[in-house]
């Protein structure tokens, strides 16, 4: 009865659309188009990072910018120093997956409430940015890259193919790669989720004290789901920075965590796919007002936020899946079926 | 039935500020004994079985499950010792399926292929094999206790603790309810805390009365019924008790 992610239809709907935007987008668009979407396939990764904590572990943190420019600036750093791109990218992932497994280990174990959580990730971005921010100075160095404060770190390593640094990618490629990464990640989560220990986070998520009376450990999976949403969020980072070819403070900065919350309520806490278009729509929406003089675009994005929060409380997603599901039941019943998953009385 | 004990706790106190909500209470509990806990509200049922689980620490005395000191342990741990518990509101995964509830808890000590039978048997051993697909937080009260049940057995504990089962069950739950505490007193140590007296007198036989956080009597269940301090402090007149 539990329902394995190789039996749902949507899946192989998801991964069939990723891999068409993959090869066919590069051969449709121009040359800016692409670059522009490039970015929102590098924000989806962040976007997935905090969906996938939040939706799925019932951890809601306020400071994942915090794991995206740890990342980012890992890859900068050791991009710099190495002269390569691959090792950089691993470590962009295991660094912020070690940090994380940290700051979660005081948190969980520390047994800190929701709200203390919601605290303490907020400011452990804000130290970080104030950090990064005041490293200006040539003595602020690791190696020869200097992190330049809030000038940032100039000049980073464009992606290159593994074992071979002359063969970087050109932004087309750039954009195939990330589009792949972009689909393991989803893959992998749908797999995590569907697994035994994504079903324990999600009881989790449902009920602590539940899960905890059924004999689990809830601190170490908590501890597990955090590590893993901050890796994701410093590979999204690493990518930030060689797509940018340049990384500053304000990647670790509140606007950007903000973002990664604003994108998952919009498109659904709980869902995978949400996270992803609530990104894709907002960023769009943001380019677009960007473009507009008459109004203040960040004022008409707070009204379209507030809309969307008091017209959709559940997310782009999860609605639109009702709605279909809705109809679905009501065209079943016209033709005189029974609804499937829907208990009929004997 | 063996003579040896599961549970004991020795001198247990719990204190909320001014308050002492259990206050030494020695407490036994053979092997395979079936208990039912009475008491008044307030009378720190449920804060004694919070105690147990670990999801309160003991202001003062011991607590050994199984021969094992369990004072102060974390829930996870003293549950993993074999201890199951059917709370007071009921705590289920609401926005799951009831088949997943009860799978969840029955993963924990067996391999998938296991897991998967042994949920289908407990799911219709507690007559909730209909729910299994249904999305937990959209049943009944009654039913909500039943799945929570069925999640406790899945774990087959060697205690079960239940804390108000019957509450918002049925007729015909309710007795089914009995029926399976009876059952389930075969392969495990219970203790249930109840009100309704009619499911008392279907399962009882050794009850322990609390009142005010400490054990107030022990003896068999018609003992108890012509009890007259019993029903005074059930009905509320402590005062009375107090003087006599």
């Amino acid at each position: 009865m539990e329902k394995p992610v190789t039996r749902d239809p949507g899946f192989y709907v998801m991964v069939a659309i990723g891999l068409a935007v993959m090869f066919i987008a590069p051969v449709m668009l121009d040359l800016f188009t692409i670059m522009q979407i490039t970015q929102y396939v590098v924000l989806s990764v962040f976007a997935l990072s905090l969906g996938y904590i939040w939706g799925f572990g019932g951890i809601l943190s306020f400071g994942q910018a915090a794991f995206f420019g740890l990342g980012a600036y890992t890859f900068a750093v050791a991009s710099i120093n190495m002269g390569s791109t691959t090792i950089p990218m691993v470590l962009a992932f295991v660094i912020p997956t070690l940090f994380g497994a940290a700051l979660g280990y005081f948190m969980f174990y520390g047994r800190l409430s929701d709200v203390y959580l919601g605290v303490v990730t907020l400011v452990v971005a804000l130290i970080f940015w104030k950090l990064i921010n005041h490293t200006a100075g040539p003595e602020y160095s690791i190696g020869s890259a200097r992190l330049g404060g809030f000038n940032g770190i100039p000049s980073i390593p464009t992606l290159h193919v593994p074992g071979d640094p002359s063969a970087w990618l050109d932004p087309g490629q750039m954009f195939q790669v990330f589009m792949g990464f972009l689909l393991v990640i989803y893959v992998a989560l749908r797999f995590l989720i569907a697994s035994d220990f994504g079903r324990v986070s999600i009881s989790i998520r449902e009920n602590e004290t539940r899960s905890s009376l059924l004999g689990y450990d809830v601190r170490k999976h908590k501890v597990i789901v955090f590590a893993i949403g901050g890796g994701i969020a410093g590979i999204a980072g690493a990518m930030w920075a060689t797509y940018q070819a340049f990384i500053d403070p304000n990647s670790v900065s509140m606007e950007m965590s903000a973002k990664a919350l604003v994108w998952v309520m919009a498109g659904g806490v709980g869902t995978l796919v949400g996270p992803i278009i609530g990104c894709i729509l907002l960023q769009w929406l943001t380019l677009q007002l960007g473009t507009v003089d008459v109004v203040n675009s960040i004022a008409v994005l707070g009204a379209i936020m507030m809309v969307l929060v008091l017209a959709l409380p559940k997310g782009i997603v999860p609605t639109a899946r009702s709605l279909l599901l809705g109809g679905y039941i009501l065209w079943k019943r016209n033709h005189g079926q029974a609804i499937p998953g829907k208990v009929v009385k004997e | 039935m063996t003579t040896e004990h599961i549970l004991t706790t020795r001198g247990l106190t719990m204190r909320f500020g001014g308050v002492t909500a259990v206050d030494n209470v020695d407490f036994n509990l053979r092997d395979g004994e079936l208990r039912c806990l009475l008491g008044p509200n307030g009378a720190g049922k449920s804060t004694f079985f919070k105690c147990l689980t670990g999801q309160l620490t003991p202001t003062e005395g011991k607590i050994t499950f199984a021969g094992q000191d369990v004072t102060g342990a974390l829930t996870h741990q003293i549950v993993n010792l074999g201890v199951g518990i059917k709370t007071q509101v009921p705590n289920v995964f609401d926005g799951i399926s009831a088949y997943e509830n009860v799978r969840l808890s029955a993963r924990r000590k067996h391999l998938a292929p296991m897991a998967r039978e042994l949920t289908h048997t407990t799911l219709e051993r507690c007559g909730i094999t209909h729910l299994a697909k249904r999305e937990v937080g959209l049943l009944s009260h009654g039913q909500r206790q039943l799945v929570e049940l069925a999640m406790v057995l899945a774990g087959e504990p060697k205690l079960i603790l239940l804390d108000e089962p019957a509450a918002g069950m049925t007729g015909d739950e309710r007795d089914r309810l009995a029926q399976l505490v009876l059952e389930s007193a075969r392969s495990a140590a219970v203790v249930v805390v109840e009100h309704d007296m009619a499911f008392i007198r279907q399962i009882a036989k050794f009850v322990t009365v609390f009142n005010r956080g400490a054990i107030f009597r022990e003896a068999m269940i018609d003992d108890i019924m012509q009890d007259r301090e019993v029903q005074e402090i059930y009905l509320g007149k402590q005062a009375n008790v107090a003087a006599a």
